[in-house]
């Protein structure tokens, strides 16, 4: 390692992964680099209609981050770019990136469109998935950032025949740049993250389904695109070949996975039976009552947090059928119909029309993402995904190069935005020393103080080119202006968001002695944060400016109405006038962070955000209950990947307890939390005696622990083992195995039962990897694994086969018809269980019976959530604060999770979270002082009476009662944890509470004077 | 529930799956995900309470006694269609293949038996066991017969032993044996595009009763008399006749008996398309033009699914095309190597097992019936046999079965009022040579 160590990293691909790796880097004080191939970031998921298992709009919770980086000071995002070559080593790279030519002028492009208007070249757009057309000169989607027009080269016919221009002529910035080129960066980085994402799998080449053939038979990227509002068909949902809306639409499952021919992937995608069940719950809520659905599986993986209740849904109240089997053929049933035979369990051939059939395409790498691999010398495995190890998820086989995301396996979102951040923290603990050495913070002079002094109100109209002006009068809407009370200055501008403009605010700021701002524009989604910047600059407060969206809400919608659009215009500003004159100055809120971490649970996920953390320099507090480190892994023999645990868990453990900044305490109990981000204290009982533990940060590493179970005789024979009892059992007793001849695994022990709904997740991995161990061990032993769905999601899948190919016999049961475990004559076990192929009920003995019971959440987990005020889910897990794309952070600031606490799974996937959550709590330990969002409630005392609603309606903890002397209880606001929601202002029957820059005065004035016309 | 409780021996003991799994190490005979894919897209899924998927559970359970003697495995035509959307390349048709021989041999079904003896009774392979010297006697008889009765054709040629043929040709022994008149149109194929060709007296016999049946020795001593003849002679390459089993038994038998041969083993309809694009084979559809008749195609598992592939596929629909006119051929779907087998295969003309051959044919039948072809061209011998009983016992004869020189040789105007046995009214005046 270098000891010249560059404080920025590269992030390469700007899906969801590298958008999270960016966004948590840049805000632990790194630059970052964020490298897209596209014009724009946002990658599938800003192409998919929902996401599972929620079913949130999934452009709706990805914008607000795409704005976020696009707007972020310490990132810079290189598009229509790919990297060629990483030279140096791990904490000084050089990074040669080509960036193509966009052929349009960034800094003057205002997305007006106008160059894809007058663009009379169509090509099929590729975001619809070919359903819908395009021009070459084109944004790919409405939400993209950049929002930034690009010229298709491939298509322009300036290009192909050298005339045309007509985007050059009519652009209203002369953005257009046919001159631009190709351009090679040598970038300077410390880390690089790859998280270049997959490709869907392409099934034209599969005859039998006749994707390409038959009209109607579609994939499911397709089948997103025709769901989405703002797809080729805007949300309604249709079939292509005619049009008609489906009445009976069937999904086929393992398309291109779980495959082991040339032209598929043996493994399993992962995310295709939970993305089925979406799209089916989503399309009968499109179509209303009537659409038949059906989804044809071989086994349901819904191994998520989450899923299996949304199975249940769809199938016990939703009514989406499920049928078990793998179709042969789709065949034609007529000129748009389709005819599926299948094969039930029943022994019948069942033959069935469809209107529309969807093929759940699975993931795969790409030959340009193997040749970029092959580029930075990152092993890759035959699958084509990154090799990594269990113990370090996210390291590839170069030092300093990380992944995240599906180029390290199939996954799905939530499993790539822990990786992201999990990428973001492992190059970060390499990078640390040069924290904040690349970074830019923005200082401004002093605010005035404009406390009771009269309103003197700037309005700046623009005219956005012709975006505005070309419908909207103007220079009348000035002059209106003019006229309102407290105006001292009304002026327009052709951009106002253009840099020269920004100059003349501030010169008219000071000029006219103005105090309060108010610009009448485009959409404060985009432009309000440039102009509270600007008045920063000038020595106002930010808060005293109000936008007025003339534009996307006026000018762009009512096109065909001028005169109505310019009056609508003039009652905005006026709007904004009323309300910009009762706007008052926020200050900043502070809070000091004090620099330490409090990790609870020193298990594997434990262990790896504490150590993360240490490496970045934090100081830890390790806290464990049991006398030693290591948790359940302690019990586990092999990552699935076959790497073994003991080695790798034992460097782990080593490495916390010789770190000079990780302090452990074992034998510990927490008794009491109290404080809030930044400022938490802690006791902790040890046979040391009370610790009080100052900290800034809390992870909470609980983990989980085997069901106890009397099923199947477990608890009254010695034969009945659960878990990795069987195998302990044999190396203490190696005489029983050699006698045995025959050995049983029952999965699904607790778990996917209606007390339980969920599933564990890692069990049938774990009896997988048993029943293969066992084989090797003894390749003569009948061994026999009953269960409900194999569930070896990912590349796991590659062990379900091996352990087929050795002869374990898999026999499938249902939770109605399980198999009957008696004692036999000779003292054996006797399992009787019907096979559901033969439809017949087998007799099997065996020596021992191994379960794998359901995983529960550990002890005393409810207690830590009562203490921090974080919730649990139905199934007693932490619920963290967005199942998507927030899986490690809580509501509640300062307070993350990773591992068994948070759902059941394997050590890789605790290793990452741990890192990931990590990540987090680095980027509020990073600051000396944290910046709250200063838009909070306030409670105005003298009108509270204390009855408690609002603490009890807020969700965050951010207003409670106290005791005030004489008078009972009285709410207070903690600011620190406020979101500013407004809940408990409506809440409040007193009317006490009332929120910063929305107070009710600000809010009725505009509503006033926009009814005043 | 189908059958009473399985009661597993506590003892694992070396079932038939086992031994089958020595025998097709690479079969993937343990791998079933029990899916169903292959049960689902197999015509014979139903036949005597059976199908692919629970054929291979059946044997994985080790229930070896119930597989012992089912019939089943005589109806399964070993088609490939259940392997062709296996997710797992399970090789189910070799499972079956080793499960005729749990049948003593003088037991398995008498057609296929008898058949395959009487190819081992002398070295000609034929299954009607004609002898070397009669089948000599047939050629140059009916040579002999069209050089006198058919003028323009009194140099054709029907080489016999040809040292140093570029082609050695197999023959089928249902024309020599009861049609020796329809050999003639492949001979005047042949000579049109100039071949260098020849037949044999030993080892001439296009088919193979012994790989059905399950006999190893006999299919590998039928295709090594075979091939040795042909190398004997010189040849370069071993063109088939317009037979699916045959062309496999030689293609498939010459592997798995690791025979060694330089020899190009081919199927014909491979160098009908070359000789037509290679403007040898002047084949015109100009007859069809206003005729519009509409042909289809059976594409032969052997030679196509487990053969040769869509490629193949593609020249049949080539050469058809070219002689009955693009706008003249509807294809048929599924087709080409996801083609359902129309049930002739394996065997099946001769296992004696007629209702079940006619139940699995149901969908091919149904598939030409989709068409509405009346014709359908079957460049295998046991496809045209079993079409052809199709089209008369569903179809009441609204389709036949051609063989691919028949529809040649009638667009090159070239088809004889005596080779025309398979043409309807329709076609039996058209495109007459003009003598």
């Amino acid at each position: 390692m270098t000891e010249n160590v560059i404080g920025s990293a590269m992030v390469v691909g700007g899906g969801i992964g590298g958008i999270q790796s960016a966004l948590d880097l840049a805000n632990a004080g790194f630059f970052v680099y964020l490298v897209e191939k596209s014009p724009a970031i946002g990658g599938v998921m800003s192409a998919l209609d929902k996401t599972f298992p929620t079913n949130d709009c999934s452009m709706c919770i990805l914008s607000p981050k795409l704005v976020e980086v696009g707007r972020h000071r310490n990132i810079r995002l290189l598009t229509l770019s790919e990297v060629e070559s990483v030279a140096g080593e791990a904490g000084n790279f050089t990074v040669t990136v080509r960036e193509r030519p966009r052929y349009i002028d960034v800094e003057k492009c205002i997305a007006c469109g106008k160059c894809a208007e007058k663009c009379p070249r169509k090509v099929k757009n590729e975001f619809n998935q070919g359903f819908s057309e395009r021009k070459a000169a084109y944004v790919p989607y409405p939400q993209a950032v950049p929002l930034k027009y690009a010229i298709d080269a491939a298509h322009c016919i300036y290009f192909e025949k050298g005339k045309c221009r007509a985007c050059e002529k009519f652009c209203p910035t002369g953005a257009v740049n046919f001159t631009q080129t190709e351009t090679l960066h040598h970038i300077d980085v410390g880390a690089v993250i790859l998280s270049p994402g997959f490709s869907p799998y392409n099934p034209a080449g599969v005859d039998r389904y006749g994707y390409g053939v038959l009209p109607n038979v579609i994939t499911s990227m397709e089948f997103e695109r025709i769901l989405s509002a703002s797809g080729p068909f805007e949300g309604h949902l249709v079939r292509p070949s005619d049009h008609q809306e489906p009445q009976k639409i069937a999904w086929l499952q393992c398309v291109g996975s779980r495959d082991i021919r040339e032209d598929a992937h043996g493994y399993c995608s992962g995310i295709c039976c939970m993305a089925a069940i979406k799209e089916a719950l989503v399309a009968m809520e499109h179509a209303g009552s009537g659409l038949d659905t059906a989804i044809f599986y071989m086994d349901m993986r819904t191994h998520g947090k989450g899923f299996e209740q949304t199975f249940n849904q769809a199938r016990e109240v939703a009514g989406v059928r499920f049928v078990r089997a793998r179709v042969h053929s789709i065949e034609p049933a007529d000129s748009h119909d389709l005819k599926i035979t299948c094969f039930l369990d029943s022994g019948e051939l069942h033959e069935e029309i469809f209107n529309l059939v969807v093929l759940s395409v699975g993931m795969e790498i790409s030959k340009e993402t193997r040749q970029l691999a092959e580029k930075l010398g990152v092993a890759v495995d035959s699958d084509g995904f990154a090799a990594t190890s269990g113990f370090s998820p996210v390291a590839t086989s170069r030092p300093g190069v990380f992944v995240s995301g599906a180029f390290a396996g199939p996954k799905d979102i939530p499993q790539t935005v822990v990786e992201a951040s999990a990428a973001a923290s492992a190059s970060a603990a390499l990078l640390a020393q040069a924290r904040n050495r690349l970074t830019h913070e923005r200082t401004y002079p002093d605010a005035m103080p404009v406390s009771g002094q009269t309103p003197r109100i700037g309005v700046f109209v623009c005219h956005c080119g012709t975006n505005i002006a070309g419908i909207v009068d103007v220079p009348s809407v000035r002059d209106y202006a003019q006229t309102l009370p407290d105006v001292v200055f009304a002026t327009n501008n052709l951009f106002t968001c253009s840099q020269d403009t920004q100059q003349s605010i501030r010169q008219a700021i000071v000029e006219h002695g103005l105090n309060r701002v108010v610009v009448a524009a485009c959409t404060p989604r985009t432009h309000e944060p440039l102009f509270q910047e600007t008045l920063q600059e000038a020595g106002l407060n930010p808060y005293l400016f109000e936008f007025a969206n003339i534009r996307d809400q006026n000018a762009w919608v009512h096109q065909k109405n001028p005169e109505a659009a310019t009056q609508k215009a003039r009652d905005l500003v006026r709007m904004a006038v009323a309300r910009v004159s009762l706007l008052e100055a926020i200050e900043p809120l502070k809070i000091p962070v004090n620099p330490v971490a409090l990790v609870i649970g020193a298990g594997v996920a434990g262990m790896s955000a504490a150590l993360n953390l240490a490496d970045q320099g934090f100081e830890i507090w390790l806290i464990e209950r049991e006398s030693q480190l290591g948790g359940h892994a302690r019990q586990v023999r092999q990552i699935w990947n076959n790497e073994p645990v003991q080695p790798l868990l034992s460097c782990l453990i080593e490495r916390v307890q010789n770190h000079e900044s990780i302090h452990c305490l074992t034998g510990a109990e927490i008794t009491a939390i109290d404080g809030f981000v930044g400022n938490f204290s802690t006791k902790v009982q040890t046979h040391q005696g009370l610790h009080t533990i100052a900290h800034g940060a809390v992870i909470l590493a609980t983990g989980g622990q085997p069901l106890q179970t009397t099923e199947y005789l477990c608890g009254q024979s010695g034969r009945v083992t659960t878990w990795h009892e069987l195998e302990y059992l044999f190396d203490q007793y190696p005489e029983k195995l050699a006698s045995a001849t025959g050995i049983a695994f029952i999965q699904c022990v607790g778990s996917r039962e209606p007390e339980r709904p969920y599933c564990s997740r890692i069990c049938c991995t774990a009896s997988v990897q048993g029943a293969i161990r066992l084989k090797e061990k003894k390749p003569e032993l009948r061994v026999v694994i009953f269960y409900r769905d194999m569930r070896t999601f990912g590349q796991r899948e590659a062990l379900y086969q091996k352990a087929r190919g050795m002869g374990v016999i898999f026999i499938r049961y249902s939770a109605e018809d399980k198999p009957v475990v008696e004692v036999d004559a000779q003292g054996g076990l006797l399992i009787t269980a019907l096979d559901p192929i033969l439809d017949r009920r087998l007799q099997i003995p065996v020596d021992y019976l191994n379960l794998a019971t359901a995983i529960v959440p550990t002890e005393g987990q409810k207690q830590i959530a009562q203490m921090l005020k974080v919730p649990l889910n139905d199934d007693g897990f932490y619920l963290e604060a967005h199942v998507k794309l927030r899986p490690v952070d809580f509501s509640t600031d300062g307070v993350f999770v990773c591992g068994l606490a948070h759902y059941p799974k394997p050590i890789e996937e605790s290793v990452a979270q741990g890192q990931a959550a990590a990540s987090r709590a680095s980027a509020l330990l990073v600051k000396e002082s944290i910046d709250i969002a200063p838009i909070v409630s306030v409670v105005d005392e003298s009108r509270c009476i204390g009855c408690g609603l609002c603490e009890a309606s807020c969700s965050f903890g951010a207003i409670r009662l106290k005791k005030v002397t004489g008078k009972g209880y009285r709410a207070e606001n903690i600011s620190a944890l406020c979101k500013g929601c407004g809940v408990c202002a409506a809440a409040c029957p007193q009317q006490a509470i009332d929120m910063k820059h929305f107070r009710e005065t600000q809010i009725l004035a505009a509503l006033c004077a926009g009814a005043a016309a | 529930m189908s059958e009473g409780i399985i009661k597993i021996d506590k003892q694992k003991t070396s079932t038939f799956l086992d031994k089958v799994k020595e025998i097709v190490p690479d079969g993937n005979l343990n791998l079933c995900l029990t899916c169903g894919a292959c049960s689902s897209g197999c015509p014979a899924t139903g036949l005597e309470n059976m199908d692919p998927r629970k054929f291979l559970r059946m044997a994985a359970m080790g229930l070896d006694d119930e597989i012992t003697g089912h019939p089943w495995v005589w109806m399964c035509t070993m088609c490939y269609r259940c392997t062709y959307a296996c997710p797992m390349n399970i090789n189910i048709a070799a499972l079956v293949f080793e499960a005729r021989k749990l049948w003593p041999r003088e037991t398995r079904p008498k057609g296929i038996l008898g058949s395959c003896n009487m190819a081992l009774r002398n070295t000609s392979g034929s299954a009607m066991g004609t002898p070397e010297e009669d089948f000599r006697f047939v050629v140059e008889d009916m040579l002999e017969e069209v050089r006198a009765d058919q003028p323009g054709w009194e140099e054709l040629q029907a080489p016999i032993d040809k040292q140093g043929a570029h082609f050695f040709l197999s023959q089928n022994s249902r024309e020599p044996v009861t049609e020796p008149e329809e050999m003639a149109p492949l001979w005047k194929i042949l000579h049109l595009v100039g071949a260098d060709w020849t037949y044999s007296t030993t080892g001439w016999g296009g088919e193979n009763y012994c790989m059905f049946l399950a006999d190893d020795e006999g299919w590998k001593k039928i295709t090594n008399t075979t091939l040795q003849t042909a190398m004997g002679l010189g040849c370069k390459v071993y063109l088939n006749t317009e037979c699916g089993h045959s062309t496999y038994s030689v293609y498939a038998g010459q592997k798995k008996f690791k025979i060694e041969t330089e020899l190009e083993i081919a199927p014909m309809v491979k160098y009908y398309a070359q000789w037509i694009r290679e403007g040898r084979l002047k084949v015109n559809s100009d007859w069809n033009k206003d005729l519009k008749i509409k042909f289809t195609v059976q594409d032969p598992c052997n030679q196509i699914r487990k053969g040769w592939g869509d490629t193949l596929a593609d020249e049949l629909r080539f050469v058809t095309m070219a002689c009955v006119g693009e706008e003249n051929f509807i294809d048929t779907y599924p087709n080409k190597s996801n083609n359902y087998c129309c049930g002739g295969g394996g065997g099946s003309l001769q296992n004696g097992y007629k209702d079940a051959r006619f139940y699995y044919g149901r969908l091919k039948h149904a598939q030409i019936m989709e068409t509405g072809a009346p014709y359908v061209i079957t460049p295998c011998h046991n496809c045209h046999a079993q079409i052809h009983e199709l089209g008369e016992h569903f179809g009441g004869g609204k389709y036949r079965s051609l063989h691919l020189w028949t529809i040649i040789a009638l667009s090159l105007g070239i088809l004889a009022e005596s080779e025309r046995t398979y043409l309807g009214p329709d076609l039996a005046e058209v495109n007459l040579p003009g003598y």
